[in-house]
């Protein structure tokens, strides 16, 4: 289904603007003239609440040879227990260097980050001088809050230097797509205190005690005062992955379901009860599922708790969306569901695990652009951030990228491998029109990896032939023409590397 | 219904944020526009132009003086010109019970072959009511579309009452204008006066008619036009032969793009026909071998010339003689193929090979063509024949039939066809559901069997469809267990439902739904009746 959502904003602040003393001064006053209670909080809020100054070096999609451009970051984030900081991940994603500092101390420290889930958009880290910690207070988790229950919101957010702190209530709990990779979606608390760059991995406090991490919202001309905070959930359930010493990350049922609202569907399954059941539409090769359920399976139960016929099930005493229950599970884990499968009722174990296919969908970080240069070709495999640095119009290329879960694409093409980009010289003066075009194989061998292309050109046949999907003629490359003009492109066109091929998403 | 993903991406598949507008075609005007669209941009363009020279005293009746460019007309050029008025009411492809409402177009034609009227079949696409009127007088006679061509973009009438073009002057076709020649250009002047303008030819080469896929040869020519009344297509000729048909006219540059000498020639041979066998392609997909090392590779001498063959159409004449993806076609009949598809014409020097499989050869003949395959010279035999828009699996226009649909429930079937997508206007390629537009554009590729693509047009909500509001665009495979390859398919699987039940099977989200076959059947007369639909299915 489409999302309507307007993309969402993130919040971390580029730039820091000289401020003006009278505004300086106006924060002062307000906190000196703040309630007791008010005051104590802000007081305790200052020992745990750090800013993060980021400065961190972009990878360049279009020239992936490249190191890529530097620019500087502003967020919050806040001490918790084990002498950490917690913030989001999108504060220090390809991170290089991360100074922070704090209220009332005139020091900076450096900091690194020990784990990082852009999956959830958290990360944890660590300040090289333990002695730091000294003078924290980590802050406390509660739960989640009450809706129309007040917060507030820590932060250093754009309009000044020192901490500033918004106030509003719980607006609305649900599932929400977090924008850092842009296709994950967990439970989100919106807020109506203001959140602005600069807010981002900030806590939000309810009578002490955190309750969510500040992180993204829609911008004054899309909506007003709607602000996004990470509820503890899910904070809770990204510390104790990373208990393990690794953050192995989210699992997935890996299925798509529709619900069944038309009581003639429930009948022709043979559900007895019209309110009960979801219809499975798709089981994804290769997840968890795979092999154990089927298209048309009818999901009664998870865990024991029954599915109601628009897919919400009951826990701790409220109606949450079904995928909850795998939300708060971990790799390794298992979810037992209550299928009718051909009207007959049945009980199935899945092993839980990760998705990787949808990963091709998502903003992808700390990792360099995997490439294979050669000819002056410019081979890629396809992913977002591939499509949003060529803003490639190609139609089989987007319906490559949009239908690569959907119509199972991944299963041919664990990575498309796209003709991106050629660096003219002779020897491909002819091959112009071939590019975005999808490589289908070299030299009859399939490409279904980038390591494929790799290989390949790293064997030494008389000619090169390169053919695309569709109805392209091949591009054919002489090997000796290819020898002789390799020194000369690298050089015409200050390249360094002529493939990275780490890293990537397939399994 | 909608489809709930289990953190699966499929809510964010559709989220085209990183698609960016086509830069606007380099070709000569908007050809990715309907007919309508053109027509009516040009008819709003001709009434300005029109306004702008006369002001709002149209019924002046004198003439004003000729512009320098405009020259005194033939006795002969005088009498063959005569308006058409045409009113026409094309379907609505999302609502394919109803027509949209009429508009009126108003062009000219030209009197050819005794007593025929030759107009643009963009003039006349969807006609509702042909009327021809003298100049003369104003006398008016209904008129019937003898024959229409929407890929070469030309039409012929035949006026109710023979008698009708009684002193008027049928003109012969002449095919042989080049580059350089002055043509007139003929237009009426709002009291009958012809007036003629003088044109240059600027280029005769392949280019773009009315149909995306459809190329025949062309005139280009440089003429300072104003426009009257009724301009919408313009005969050109050249000493008192018809010798090309204005289709495009773009005034800032002051270029007009006209049907060439040698396509009327073919048309009006054709249209002698019945059935009309109009303009054959040979259906195949070729690029350029310039690239040495391609033709090292390939085994091609620097003389063999040649294109490389990237595809057949299904079902084609190239597909029928025996091309493969993969040949090298370097020769036609005893014409040589360079390596950019050009062969070289007696009269007009050098050509895109199109015009000797398109309009040189004719429907049922053969045309001997070698290529070279694996380093060898085949001779092949390609019988040459027009696969008509319904032979396609998605069919590229409409040849103003009733498009069909099945109504199941308040579920809108239907087959997919381009017009469906043109709906969506001049941007449609990214505007239209990308995953039809997809289908469309590829359907060589990826359906190699005889069918069409059913899909969910719309869903009319009942009660029957309490849960499936939400369906966007998704093709159906398989109804109660049959597979679905037209619409014809769905009536018969109607007729079978599976324990009472219709299940519908999808290539996407949802996969698989359900309806109530009994209760469809007893609530069609009301959903009849709630939406004002004339009928639930049209096969």
């Amino acid at each position: 289904m489409p999302n309507a959502n307007p993309p969402l904003q993130r919040q971390a602040s580029g730039t820091v603007s000289p401020l003006m003393p009278i505004v300086r001064c106006f924060v002062a006053v307000l906190l000196l003239i703040a309630t007791d209670a008010f005051a104590q909080t802000a007081v305790d809020i200052r020992r745990g609440l750090v800013r993060i100054s980021t400065t961190s070096q972009e990878p360049d999609y279009k020239a992936p040879w490249n190191p890529g451009a530097t620019s500087g970051g502003l967020g919050a984030g806040f001490a918790v227990d084990g002498d950490r900081i917690l913030t989001n991940a999108h504060v220090v994603s390809n991170a290089r260097f991360i100074s922070i500092d704090r209220e009332n101390d005139p020091q900076r420290y450096q900091a690194i980050v020990q784990f990082i889930g852009h999956d959830c958009d958290l990360a944890v880290l660590r300040v090289l001088d333990r002695s730091f910690f000294k003078n924290t207070h980590p802050l406390g988790f509660g739960g989640i809050p009450a809706i129309e229950s007040p917060v507030s919101v820590y932060g250093y957010p754009i309009g000044g230097e020192r901490l500033s702190v918004t106030r509003g209530i719980v607006s609305r709990i649900d599932f929400q797509t977090y924008s850092h990779s842009a296709v994950d979606q967990h439970l989100a608390v919106q807020i109506d205190a203001a959140i602005n760059p600069g807010n981002s991995g900030g806590p939000v406090m309810q009578n002490g005690k955190v309750v969510g991490v500040a992180f993204q919202g829609y911008s004054g001309d899309v909506a007003q005062n709607v602000g996004y905070m990470i509820p503890t959930p899910v904070i809770q359930r990204f510390l104790q992955d990373i208990s393990s010493g690794n953050y192995d990350g989210y699992v997935d049922l890996s299925i798509s379901y529709t619900k069944l609202l038309n009581p003639a569907a429930s009948r022709a399954l043979g559900i007895s009860d019209p309110n009960e059941g979801v219809l499975v539409s798709s089981v994804s090769a290769g997840g968890s599922c795979a092999g154990q359920l089927q298209k048309g399976d009818v999901l009664l139960s998870i865990d024991d708790h029954p599915i109601s016929s628009d897919g919400f099930v009951q826990l701790d005493g409220e109606r949450v969306d079904m995928p909850e229950i795998v939300e708060r599970k971990f790799k390794g884990d298992k979810v037992r569901l209550g299928i009718l499968r051909n009207k007959q009722k049945e009980t199935v174990d899945i092993d839980l695990k990760g998705a990787w296919p949808y990963l091709l969908q998502a903003n992808r970080y700390d990792t360099p652009p995997r490439f294979v240069l050669f000819a002056g070709l410019v081979f890629q495999p396809l992913s977002k951030n591939f499509m949003d640095a060529y803003q490639v119009d190609d139609l089989r290329l987007r319906y490559y990228y949009t239908s690569f879960v959907s119509d199972e694409i991944y299963k041919e093409h664990p990575e498309v491998i796209v003709l991106s980009n050629i660096l003219p010289d002779p020897i491909n003066a002819y091959l112009s029109n071939l590019r975005f075009q999808i490589v289908d194989s070299i030299n009859d061998q399939k490409v279904r990896t980038l390591r494929d292309v790799a290989n390949a050109f790293a064997q030494k046949p008389d000619f090169y032939v390169i053919r695309f999907i569709g109805s392209s003629r091949p591009a054919v490359l002489d090997r000796s023409a290819v020898e002789e003009a390799r020194n000369r492109i690298l050089a015409n066109y200050n390249v360094h590397t002529e493939q990275y091929l780490e890293g990537g998403i397939t399994p | 219904m909608r489809s709930v993903p289990a953190f699966l991406v499929s809510m964010i598949t559709a989220l085209p944020h990183w698609a960016v507008r086509l830069p606007s075609s380099s070709s000569f005007s908007s050809s990715s526009s309907t007919p309508i669209a053109r027509c009516l941009r040009r008819a709003l363009f001709l009434g300005l132009g029109w306004l702008a020279f006369y002001g709002p005293t149209h019924l002046a009746t004198a003439a004003p003086e000729p512009t320098p460019q405009e020259e005194p007309v033939s006795a002969q050029q005088k009498g063959s010109v005569i308006r058409v008025n045409s009113t026409n009411q094309s379907y609505d492809f999302f609502r394919p019970w109803n027509k949209q409402a009429p508009g009126g177009r108003r062009g000219l034609g030209v009197l050819i072959d005794g007593n025929k009227v030759l107009v643009t079949a963009e003039l006349v696409t969807n006609s509702d009511y042909v009327e021809l009127e003298r100049p003369d007088g104003g006398a008016k006679m209904s008129a019937a579309v003898q024959v229409i061509d929407y890929e070469a973009n030309l039409a012929l009438l035949t006026p109710a009452d023979p008698k009708f073009l009684q002193g008027m002057v049928s003109l012969e076709v002449d095919p042989k204008a080049r580059t350089g020649d002055k043509l007139s250009v003929l237009q009426l002047e709002s009291n009958g006066t012809p007036v003629s303008t003088q044109a240059l030819v600027t280029s005769v080469e392949v280019g773009k008619y009315a149909l995306e896929d459809s190329g025949y040869l062309m005139l280009r020519l440089s003429c300072p036009l104003q426009f009257r009344e009724n301009s919408f297509t313009l005969p050109i000729t050249k000493e008192n032969k018809l010798a090309a048909f204005l289709m495009r006219y773009d005034s800032r540059s002051q270029a007009v793009d006209a049907i060439s000498g040698p396509v009327i020639e073919h048309f009006m041979k054709e249209a002698q026909h019945e059935p009309y066998q109009g303009f054959p392609r040979a259906g195949m997909a070729i690029s350029p071998t310039r690239d040495p090392q391609l033709r090292r590779y390939l085994k091609l001498q620097d003389s063999d010339g040649g294109v490389y063959v990237n595809e057949t159409e299904r079902g084609g004449p190239a597909e029928k003689a025996g091309i493969r993806p993969g040949d090298v076609l370097v020769a036609i009949g005893d014409k040589q193929v360079d390596p950019d598809g050009n062969y070289v014409h007696p009269f007009y020097g050098k050509l895109s090979i199109t015009h000797l499989t398109t309009t040189e050869a004719y429907s049922g003949e053969s045309l001997a063509v070698t290529v070279i395959r694996d380093g060898e010279r085949k001779r092949l035999n390609m019988e040459l024949f027009r696969q008509s828009p319904e032979d396609y699996v998605v069919d590229p226009y409409s040849t103003g039939q009733q498009p069909h649909y099945y109504i199941l429930g308040g579920l809108v079937l239907q087959e997919l066809s381009r017009p469906f997508l043109r709906e969506w206007g001049t941007n449609w390629v990214h505007a239209a559901p990308q995953r039809l537009v997809y289908a469309d554009r590829f359907q060589s590729e990826l359906f190699r069997d005889k069918r069409k693509i059913v899909f969910v047009s719309q869903v009319l909500a009942t009660q029957d469809t309490n849960g499936y509001e939400q369906l966007s665009y998704p093709v159906l495979t398989r109804l109660n267990g049959k597979e679905i390859k037209n619409l014809d398919d769905v009536a018969e699987a109607v007729k079978q439902p599976v324990d009472g039940f219709h299940k519908l099977e999808f290539d996407q989200d949802p996969r698989e739904i359900y309806l109530d076959a009994k209760q469809v059947e007893d609530d069609a007369p009301q959903l009849q009746k709630m939406y004002a639909l004339p009928a639930l299915s049209h096969l």
